[in-house]
């Protein structure tokens, strides 16, 4: 149960950035955010931290101060990734799930999957090879 | 209880409510094939979308004089908007909740409407299209949604808690509403990890004020229900997880003086579709009824009996060692998956649901069950008076058919009360489609069943939207008041009395 909950808990541990050699910047433009109070809590992955087998490869936080905002990771190497997102409305750090496990605040992931589970790194990854904005239209 | 067991996956909720996968096919209605019908059968004014996102107020013409002392809201709930950007949903269940009120008091009636502002309802008025999951119908490109009140309707009925009002629907929160406005509050937690548990649209009142519900865990893709137990002043008593032997369906239930009873009903679920696509009721298996003391609803006794299809039950009784429950059964359990569905889609020529009144004995101490058939075919959305003694019958009364029609709907009201072998009926007309008849009882009095029935009615023919209010000992005699709008609405599903 709760997998995205595991999952995304990982979005909540903010780590330092890993700069790498032919690194870029990778703009995170999130959208459909509901309230304008708490934090987006976003992670950015690979494969391995996509499930929690890893830290993220780095992960910021945004207050959430209206309907969108923009996160952005410096630095970032070529590589395959994901984008997590948790809007964490009442800022107890995690996402907060109902005891059905059905999420009751804000997430996303990148590629914006429209599957009713939580979507698989390749559903949800990208490629990053220079410069790029990804959109994660919050649900 | 193992919480595990709930979860197949993320928001299985969504999943069970609709598409097992992306949608491919759209099976929705067509608008302009409903208004070629409409114009052919103005009797399909009962489905037709609502004209505004608020009606009213207005003040109805009255037609007789309202008894004396009779004041307060009727208070009713139905799908009402059915279509956007050229698509119809063919499911009568997958509109968008209207709530009304009715307003009693000072010789005058007052009417008013308004849209449920869910989530869903907002959310698709911004886009101009439908973009969600629905129970009944294939929506094309559904937007994600974060749980299951992301596609909440609130669209099947009211309750009122203390002066709250509440919109209900049977896979999500209740909706509160300003009780004079009818402008949506929001969805309810009753506590934080309830959220967005459905709380279902059939909720009963005990004899303390508190109400009980159940919400389907099944219905979220897990096994079990959610029994609620809510206080008169709308504080949460408890909640508890009854653990059930296998899924069944079930829309609503019944209950005595000491216990809830809930049956379900045997389903399977075949592959794409909606959730009403997939959903078969299986036949030939029994249906598991579990009766509950209300002192522990975590716990049931389980009893099996014959498959039954059942929407709404009447009253439960309990007596010599014995649960009676009463229902109506739908006769052909597939047309019961899609109720009006002809209409829905501008086709006439569906002929009226096959339903019977039956009677559920439940015998407590050998642990057998075996129904009964009464008087009182043809029937649906009954109701009576909660103040009958917990040991005998309750009269029941309910919509029904009586003389010539000009739609397969409701035209009639009944007074059964088969127990007695007495029956009236009152038949408002060929033209008039009939609702749901609500008991309210006589100001002042506490005798069982001295009151007022106050029922919702369409005269297509007239353009007309009414209410009628009959003394409930005298049905046969007709309404003693009726007041109408000029204007119709759709038909909607059930309501519930405020005295002022």
């Amino acid at each position: 149960m709760n997998r995205i909950r595991h999952a995304l808990a990982l979005v909540a541990a903010s780590t330092v950035l890993a700069a790498s050699a032919q690194a870029a910047t990778l703009s995170v433009d999130l959208t459909g955010i509901r309230a304008a109070k708490g934090e987006l809590r976003i992670a950015l992955v690979d494969a391995n931290g996509y499930d929690g087998g890893a830290k993220p490869v780095a992960a910021t936080i945004v207050a959430a101060q209206g309907a969108t905002a923009r996160a952005v990771f410096a630095d970032v190497a070529p590589g395959r990734y994901a984008v997590m997102v948790v809007h964490d409305e009442n800022g107890n750090g995690q996402l907060d799930t109902n005891m059905l496990g059905m999420p009751t605040e804000g997430y996303g992931f990148s590629n914006n999957p429209n599957v009713m589970r939580k979507p698989t790194f390749d559903e949800a990854a990208f490629a990053f090879d220079g410069d790029t904005t990804v959109d994660v239209a919050i649900r | 209880m193992n919480r595990r067991r709930f979860l197949l996956d993320l928001l299985s909720a969504s999943a069970a409510l609709a598409v097992a996968g992306p949608a491919t096919r759209a099976f929705a209605g067509d608008p302009a094939q409903f208004a070629a019908g409409l114009e052919r059968h103005p009797w399909m004014a009962g489905w037709r979308q609502v004209s505004a996102e608020a009606l009213g107020p207005t003040r109805a013409t009255l037609e007789g004089r309202l008894p004396d002392g009779f004041a307060g809201t009727l208070y009713r709930n139905g799908p009402a908007w059915f279509e956007r950007d050229g698509f119809r949903y063919e499911h009568w269940f997958d509109g968008d909740g209207m709530v009304h009120g009715w307003r009693f008091g000072d010789g005058r009636v007052v009417h008013r409407g308004r849209m449920v502002a869910t989530p869903k309802f907002e959310r698709e008025k911004t886009l101009g299209r439908f973009a969600t999951l629905a129970a009944g119908t294939t929506v094309p490109n559904p937007l994600p949604i974060r749980n299951n009140d992301d596609a909440n309707t609130a669209n099947t009925a009211v309750t009122v808690i203390g002066d709250r009002l509440f919109a209900l629907c049977e896979a999500g929160s209740a909706f509160e509403l300003d009780p004079d406005s009818l402008a949506t509050l929001g969805p309810v937690t009753w506590r934080p990890d309830l959220a967005a548990v459905p709380f279902s649209a059939h909720p009963l009142v005990d004899r303390d004020g508190s109400s009980w519900n159940f919400g389907s865990i099944a219905m979220m893709g897990g096994n079990g229900l959610l029994v609620w137990h809510v206080n008169a002043r709308g504080a949460l008593i408890s909640a508890d997880v009854l653990e059930t032997p296998e899924p069944g369906y079930l829309h609503a239930f019944a209950m005595t003086d000491r216990h809830l009873v809930f049956m379900l009903i045997p389903v399977d679920f075949g592959q794409g579709g909606s959730f009403f696509d997939r959903m078969r009721f299986a036949s030939s298996r029994a249906c598991r009824v579990a009766v509950v003391d209300k002192a522990t609803p975590s716990k049931a006794r389980w009893f099996e009996t014959g498959f039954t299809t059942a929407y709404h039950f009447g009253d439960a009784f309990e007596r010599r060692g014995r649960i009676v429950m009463r229902t109506v059964q739908h006769l052909d359990p597939d047309e019961a998956r899609s109720p009006m569905k002809a209409a829905m889609q501008g086709h006439d020529g569906q002929s009226p649901k096959p339903t019977r009144l039956v009677e559920l004995h439940l015998d407590l101490k050998s642990g057998k069950a075996h129904w009964e058939t009464l008087a009182g075919d043809g029937i649906e959305f009954p109701l009576f008076d909660a103040r009958t003694r917990g040991d005998r019958p309750a009269r029941l009364y309910a919509p029904t058919r009586a003389g010539e029609s000009s739609s397969p709907y409701f035209n009639a009201v009944a007074m059964l009360d088969p127990e007695r072998g007495m029956r009236e009926v009152h038949r408002y007309g060929r033209d008039i489609l009939a609702e749901e008849h609500v008991f309210v009882p006589r100001r002042g009095s506490t005798k069982p069943d001295d009151g007022w029935l106050v029922g919702t009615l369409l005269d297509h023919a007239r353009g007309r939207s009414g209410v009628a209010i009959l003394d409930a000992r005298r049905v046969a005699a007709g309404p003693v008041a009726q007041a109408w709008v000029p204007y119709t609405f759709p038909l909607g599903f059930h309501g519930t009395f405020a005295a002022a």
